[in-house]
Parts: C-alpha cells; sequence; structure tokens
C-alpha cells in the first residue's frame, strides 16, 4: 500500500481504536481501507480475551472492591483488546463519556463495569436496544435515583438526563428539543424500575452485583402525554418515542462525529452552536433512520466519508488520557499477559485527569483543549517517556530490533523517520522534525549513530532510537489522534 | 442469606453442610479471597488470603480455631523478605514450618513453628530450583517438597531446604504434560495428583513422577471439568477436586469414579452475625433481596479444599471470602 494509504490506515486505527503497531499497520494496509473498516466494525468476530488467566491472576475481579481495582481492569480490558477488538472497548469508551455514571456515588464497583461490559456487547447495535439497556441498568438506576422514583412520588432525575444528555439534548438549531412536561411525564413512566438489592457495602461476603426489578404495583399506569403522543405510557414506550426524533438522531450524530472525526464545542453549547460539518452529520441523521437506529451503520458511513479520510481530520483531536495510556500500553506489548504492575500503570489517567468510572458528573468529561493543562500536559508527556524509554518492554525492544536490522548507519533523520513509523505511522510537521534532528545531532555529538559495528555503537543507537522515541512521545502530534 | 437451606446436604446425600467460617474484612476476624485453606500441626484452620492489589493489608495468612474463632495472622504485603504480594498456596513441612508461595516474587517463603519468618527458596526462571509463577504447595511421606510451577508447566521436586532433586512435565496435553497446572496433594502412598488447569484434567502420578492415571475433560457434567484447581485426597482415598469456574467441587473414587458434587449451602457465619447485629440496616437489605439469595450460599471460585480425618472438609469460596464446611456422612 502507498504511504499515504499507510497514513490514513493509522488514521483509521487511532480513531476506531488506540493506533497501531507497525505490524498490525502491515496487516490492515494488506487487507485495503473498506476491508478494514468492516473488520473493525465486527469486533464479536474477532478473538476473546482469555478470561480463565485474566480471572486466575486477578482473583479479585470479579467484584472489584474498589475504584483503582475497576479502573484498571477498564484499562487492561482496552489494551487486551486495543489490537484485536479495538472497537469494541472504544465504543465502550465513548459510551461511557456520554451515559456517564460514577462510582462516586455508585459505590458498587462490579455493577458498573457490568454496564461497561453492556457497552462492549450492544454499542455498536440498535440505540433502542441500548437505551433499554441503559434504563434497566442497575447502576444507571441507583446513579439517577430511579430506585426513588414511586407511583405518586416521581423521582425526575432519570428522566430529565434521559432526554437532556442520552439521548434528545436540550436543543438543536436553536429551539428545545422537549419541555418541563415531558420530562415530568417520562419521570411517570419509568415508575416502579427499580433494583433489587441496593446494598453498598462489601459486607458480609463481598459485594454482589445488583439486578434489575419491575414492580408492576409501583408503576404509575395513568395515562400520559409525551412528545406530544398520548397513552399509558411505560418507560420502553418513552425510549420508542425518543429514538424516533428528529433530536436523537442529530444528538447521537453530534457524539459520534466529535468523539471519532474531530473536537466539537461542549455539548451543553449544542443548542445555539452549529455541527462543525453540517453536511456529514445530515448524512449520520439519515443513516441513523435508514438503519433503524444502527450505531454500527452510523460509523461505517462516518469511516468511509471523504471528511474523515481527509488530512484535515488527522491530528486534529486531542487524545483522551485513556487513549493516551492505552495507546501507548499497546504499541508497547506490555501487560497482554497478567501483571501485577498494571494496577500502577492504569492509573496514569487518573493523574492525566480522566477518572475513569468516576466522571465530574453525569454530564461526563469536558473533552478537546480541556484534556490539557500545565499538570496533566506534563503528566502524559512523563507518562509515554517512561513507557517508550524503557528498553526491557518488549514493543520497545521490538521496534528498535526493527530500526537496527534496516540499515547499517542511521542519520538523525532516518532515526526519526523509522521511530515515527514504528510509533503508528505518526507524522510531524517540519518544523518539529527539524527540532528533533537538531536534538539528536547534539546528542550524536554531529555523526550518525552506528549500528554495524562495535557493542559500544549499537548501544549508543539504541539510545539514540530511545531518546528519539520519547521526544516523539511529547510532540503535538503524539498527543493527538 | 439469613435463613439456612433446609435440607443443606450435596447432591448425592454423602455430605452436610455444616456451618461457614468467613467474613470480607483486610484483618482481624474475616478473610480476603481466601485461596488456601488448610489444617495445621497445631490443630488450627490456616487460610491464606490473596486479598485486592489495592488493599494490601488483606494480604496475610490468618489462623483460626476450627470452628471459627479467629487467633491470628501473619505475613505481610512485599517483596521483601518474609514479605509476598500474589499469594497462591500454603502447606507445613513435616517439622511444623509453613511455606507459603507467592507467584509475584517466584519465591516460597517459610515461616517457622511461631510463624516467624525463617528464610526463602527460588527465583523466577526456568532451571532447577528456579519458578515461574509458583502456586500448588505439597510435602510427600519423604519429607520432599513438591511445587507446582506453573508457567514452565512442570513439578518440582526439593528439598525442604529447597535443594532441587527432580521435576517432570512440560507445555503440552500429553500423558505428563501440563498447561499452567495449579493445585497439588499428595496421598498417604505418596502418589502424586496434579491439577492440570488449562487442560482441564486431573493427572496422577507416583512420588517419582511416573505416570498413573489421568481423569477429567472440558465440560460442566459429573467427571469434567473448566480450569480445576484446589484438590486433596481423604483417608478412604475419595478425591475432592474444586471445580474452579464451575464454581463446585466434585468428590471421585480412588478409581476416579464420580461419587458426588458440592455446590455450596452458605448460611450465616459466627463474624457475619457479630457484623450484621451492629448493622441491622444492612441486615434489612439483605433480607429484602429476593432474586439472588440462591447465589448467596453458593460456591463463587473455590479455590482450595482440605479434608480432616474425621470427615470435615473445608472449602476456600474465594470470592465469597469464606470457608464453607461440610461433613462427610458416609465413609
Amino acid at each position: 500500500m502507498a504511504g499515504t494509504d499507510r497514513a490514513l490506515m493509522a488514521h483509521l486505527l487511532r480513531r476506531s481504536g488506540f493506533g497501531a503497531t507497525f505490524q498490525e499497520l502491515d496487516r490492515y494496509c494488506e487487507l485495503g481501507y473498506e476491508a478494514a473498516v468492516e473488520e473493525i466494525l465486527h469486533p464479536e468476530q474477532q478473538p476473546g480475551i482469555e478470561e480463565d488467566v485474566l480471572e486466575r491472576y486477578f482473583v479479585d475481579w470479579k467484584e472489584s472492591r474498589n475504584i483503582e481495582a475497576a479502573m484498571t481492569e477498564f484499562v487492561y480490558r482496552m489494551n487486551v483488546y486495543a489490537g484485536s477488538r479495538p472497537l469494541q472497548e472504544k465504543i465502550a469508551l465513548f459510551w461511557h463519556g456520554v451515559f456517564a455514571t460514577g462510582l462516586a456515588k455508585v459505590l458498587h464497583e462490579k455493577t458498573l463495569l457490568n454496564q461497561i461490559d453492556m457497552f462492549r456487547e450492544g454499542g455498536l447495535n440498535n440505540f433502542r436496544d441500548l437505551l433499554l439497556g441503559l434504563a434497566k441498568d442497575p447502576a444507571m438506576i441507583f446513579w439517577l435515583d430511579n430506585n426513588f422514583n414511586h407511583k405518586g412520588a416521581p423521582n425526575e432525575n432519570w428522566g430529565r438526563e434521559l432526554l437532556e444528555l442520552f439521548s434528545m439534548g436540550v436543543g438543536m438549531d436553536g429551539k428545545e428539543n422537549y419541555t418541563e412536561e415531558d420530562v415530568k411525564e417520562a419521570a411517570r413512566a419509568f415508575t416502579g424500575w427499580t433494583i433489587d438489592d441496593d446494598n453498598v457495602t462489601s459486607l458480609p461476603f463481598g459485594k454482589i452485583p445488583w439486578l434489575f426489578r419491575y414492580v408492576p404495583e409501583d408503576h404509575d399506569d395513568d395515562e400520559k402525554t409525551f412528545q406530544g403522543e398520548t397513552g399509558n405510557f411505560n418507560g420502553e414506550d418513552i425510549i420508542d418515542i425518543i429514538v424516533k426524533q428528529p433530536a436523537t438522531a442529530r444528538f447521537i450524530s453530534r457524539h459520534l462525529y466529535n468523539f471519532f472525526v474531530a473536537d466539537e464545542p461542549q455539548v451543553p453549547s449544542w443548542q445555539h452552536t452549529p455541527p462543525g460539518n453540517p453536511e456529514l452529520i445530515k448524512i449520520l441523521e439519515h443513516e441513523y433512520f435508514s438503519s433503524n437506529y444502527n450505531i454500527r451503520s452510523m460509523l461505517r458511513v462516518l469511516f468511509n466519508s471523504d471528511h474523515f479520510k481527509s488530512q484535515e481530520a488527522r491530528f486534529a483531536k486531542v487524545k483522551s488520557p485513556a487513549e493516551v495510556v492505552v495507546g501507548t500500553l499497546h504499541l508497547l506489548g506490555d501487560f497482554k499477559f497478567p501483571k501485577r504492575t498494571i494496577f500502577e500503570t492504569a492509573l496514569g489517567c487518573r493523574y492525566m485527569g480522566q477518572d475513569l468510572l468516576n466522571p465530574p458528573s453525569v454530564e461526563g468529561w469536558h473533552t478537546g483543549e480541556e484534556w490539557i493543562d500545565s499538570g496533566s500536559l506534563v503528566e502524559r508527556v512523563n507518562f509515554v517517556a517512561d513507557q517508550v524509554g524503557n528498553i526491557n518492554q518488549p514493543g520497545v525492544r521490538a521496534m528498535v530490533d526493527a530500526l537496527l536490522s534496516q540499515a547499517t548507519e542511521l542519520d538523525p533523520l532516518s532515526i526519526i523517520g523509522g521511530c515515527l513509523e514504528m510509533m503508528g505511522h505518526v507524522q510531524l510537521h517540519e518544523k518539529n522534525k527539524e527540532h528533533l534532528a537538531a536534538q539528536i545531532r547534539t546528542m550524536l555529538d554531529q555523526h550518525s549513530a552506528f549500528v554495524a559495528g562495535s557493542p559500544e555503537d549499537i548501544e549508543s543507537a539504541e539510545k539514540t532510537i530511545l531518546h528519539t522515541m520519547k521526544m516523539i512521545g511529547s510532540t503535538r502530534e503524539y498527543q493527538f489522534a | 442469606m439469613t435463613t439456612e437451606t433446609a435440607n443443606p446436604i450435596s447432591t448425592n446425600g454423602l455430605y452436610q453442610y455444616e456451618s461457614v467460617i468467613g467474613l470480607l474484612s483486610p484483618a482481624g476476624p474475616g478473610f480476603s479471597g481466601p485461596v488456601s485453606v488448610t489444617v495445621g500441626p497445631d490443630g488450627m484452620l490456616y487460610v491464606a488470603c490473596r486479598a485486592n492489589p489495592n488493599q494490601q493489608e488483606g494480604v496475610r495468612v490468618s489462623r483460626c480455631t476450627r470452628d471459627g474463632d479467629f487467633l491470628d495472622q501473619f505475613g505481610t504485603w512485599g517483596e521483601e523478605p518474609g514479605e509476598f504480594i500474589w499469594i497462591t498456596d500454603i502447606a507445613f513441612n513435616q517439622a511444623g514450618e509453613v511455606y507459603v508461595a507467592d507467584e509475584n516474587s517466584h519465591r516460597i517463603s517459610i515461616f517457622d513453628t511461631e510463624r516467624n519468618y525463617s528464610r526463602r527458596i527460588g527465583e523466577q526462571g526456568n532451571g532447577p530450583g528456579q519458578f515461574d509463577r509458583p502456586s500448588g504447595l505439597a510435602f510427600g511421606p519423604s519429607g520432599n517438597l513438591y511445587v507446582v510451577d506453573t508457567l514452565n508447566h512442570r513439578v518440582q521436586v526439593l528439598t525442604t531446604d529447597g535443594e532441587y532433586i527432580t521435576e517432570w512435565g512440560s507445555l503440552g496435553d500429553a500423558e505428563g504434560q501440563f498447561h499452567m497446572p495449579w493445585g497439588i496433594t499428595i496421598d498417604q502412598t505418596g502418589d502424586v495428583y496434579i491439577t492440570d488447569w488449562r487442560n482441564d484434567r486431573v493427572q496422577k502420578f507416583n512420588s517419582d513422577g511416573h505416570f498413573l492415571m489421568t481423569f477429567g475433560v472440558s465440560g460442566d457434567g459429573e467427571g469434567q471439568f473448566n480450569r480445576p484447581n484446589g484438590i486433596t485426597v481423604d483417608s478412604a482415598g475419595d478425591i475432592y477436586v474444586c471445580d474452579w469456574m464451575n464454581d463446585r467441587v466434585q468428590v471421585f473414587n480412588s478409581q476416579a469414579e464420580f461419587k458426588d458434587l458440592l455446590i455450596g449451602h452458605c448460611g450465616m457465619s459466627k463474624w457475619a452475625r457479630t457484623f450484621l447485629d451492629a448493622s441491622p440496616d444492612i441486615e434489612a437489605k439483605l433480607e429484602l433481596a429476593s432474586q439472588n439469595i440462591e447465589i448467596k450460599r453458593r460456591f463463587y471460585r473455590p479455590v482450595s479444599v482440605h479434608v480432616e480425618d474425621d470427615g470435615k472438609v473445608y472449602v476456600a469460596d474465594c470470592y465469597r471470602h469464606r470457608v464453607q464446611i461440610y461433613q462427610k456422612l458416609i465413609a
């Protein structure tokens, strides 16, 4: 595949997953772009994780009794699947950001991890089914107080967020999408949707995941009017009405665009701020309805669109902390087999500002440039440098060996070019490349790194390559997707 | 959960559920991810807890009476001498010293009869006396230590001080080969039983490692396994196997014919009773839960099983932080 196409494939893998190793890029390029998109869109056809081995070594993960263990499990699975089922993990991360549910209140790690599993399994399928699953999800019920939503004494928290943050959005094109009355009626329709066992303690014998329970006698079965339709609606009817609204098509299309294509303004401003690319949003809205609300179909259209494939879209999106951590670990080939040190490593997401499974609010994380501040930038750069600078990492060793085997003598520009390729076909701005080359020349004292000479030469070349990779990790391009 | 099952007997009626010892706790009365249970030379119950990597204080070996009175605990989280992180098994030698396997440091730590740290053996590697994630431990009648060396897919035989004697096994599924073996037990005649974890079978050898027999295939029927781990043999020759991912313990006769099935019948432990008496609000919530009462009674990833001469069967019910106890009814 031509160089430009390899760059496009790398772009696809950064957005639909967490980036690709140079070996994976070779394989995807062999497949061709459209076939690669199809493979990525069907993660369920790729081999699964070795759950028995995972459980054997991480014996506490079946219940994950604290947030750090739960976050680690989330990161570990994303990393293990980054090569084989990248979109399964990316879509789980996407929905976790949209349907943000947090352990700060839920306090039941396994129950929340079950919600993430629901996103893994159904996140690419029918949006109506996903929304219904969310309405019955015990973590969500507890998070938004639907266990306190009773017949005659409704609690509107879930009903409100369902409309505002999970499906329609407050408004679009300057108009409001629903009324206060719609919120109240939706809440009434979900009375009696509760959980069976809301014991948040792990005592006496550990935490047991909560289960959904429908209590008919606590359900308000009287007539309701919602979005102009009237009937004795239950929650399922409300969801049926929601998914057929143009506002829902717009809201989901904008979210997909924001996550997979380019940073949009933050969600609360969407009522009055038009989409960055209205044409592509229109196409996605159309696909939403014509595919019967199928997320996989929408992503197929998105990944194959000219705009997604354009130069303009590349390296134009700030990586989330999870993307930095998982993308870097995947590059290194580390933690594919259970190792205890994953617990310290996974916490990198937190230090960079994304406390997975514990979003700052039901609105989720603000994305784009808001991921970056002086503190989080240092964390991001240091994390990558620590990882790619470690020659004992199998992936680093493989990259260094591959580079050393390519030539008997490496000048600064060929070292940079080789490292960029090894790190997932990163494309540096020419000015940044010149800065790096100047640094390397200083290191080499104006000489090339001889790789076919003495052991000292090879050691010096390895050192130079590691230093180059660390510097690439600190560039804007690596920190962007 | 607080109501005992009406007739808590095993599937074929050969065992009766008797009681439970347990409560999730990172210290003192309670366990945290128990992975090994045995009775020491002092007649007390020893339970090794793997705990949670983010609750390091929970990694320990607890000692209590066989009817559930907490006595003390030893060991701490770490990589220094006398510490362990990923504890897998404990076993006593003839002198009463307790050996603790740690698959994080790839070593076995030895504590004296007063449970003070004495020495440790092994290091990471695949040579003689080296380990790659050691798991099951057992002592033979001659006093030698048998170590299941999981990621080297072998069994090593060592002296009590760690000097290499012999080994057998390699990666594979032929007779005498293993795929990530885990549990081990040695019967009164010195024959060695290994749970060949990823091959879903048990293999039996003589004390020198000569293959004698194998039983079990993948599945969830009688005599089938889904990743077997803990194993023991009682004085009548019956073989008990923790069928880990099937959440049950299977019992076989000495000819490896299926005899009975334990699935867990947990009631209320003394420690849990004390806790709930002080927390009536939690007990009320537990009573309200209607859908998962049965789930709470059952084993959830049983890892280790030990049988005493009086027919009491102790099962480390790992994810429920307890030891369920059955009584063998018929010899």
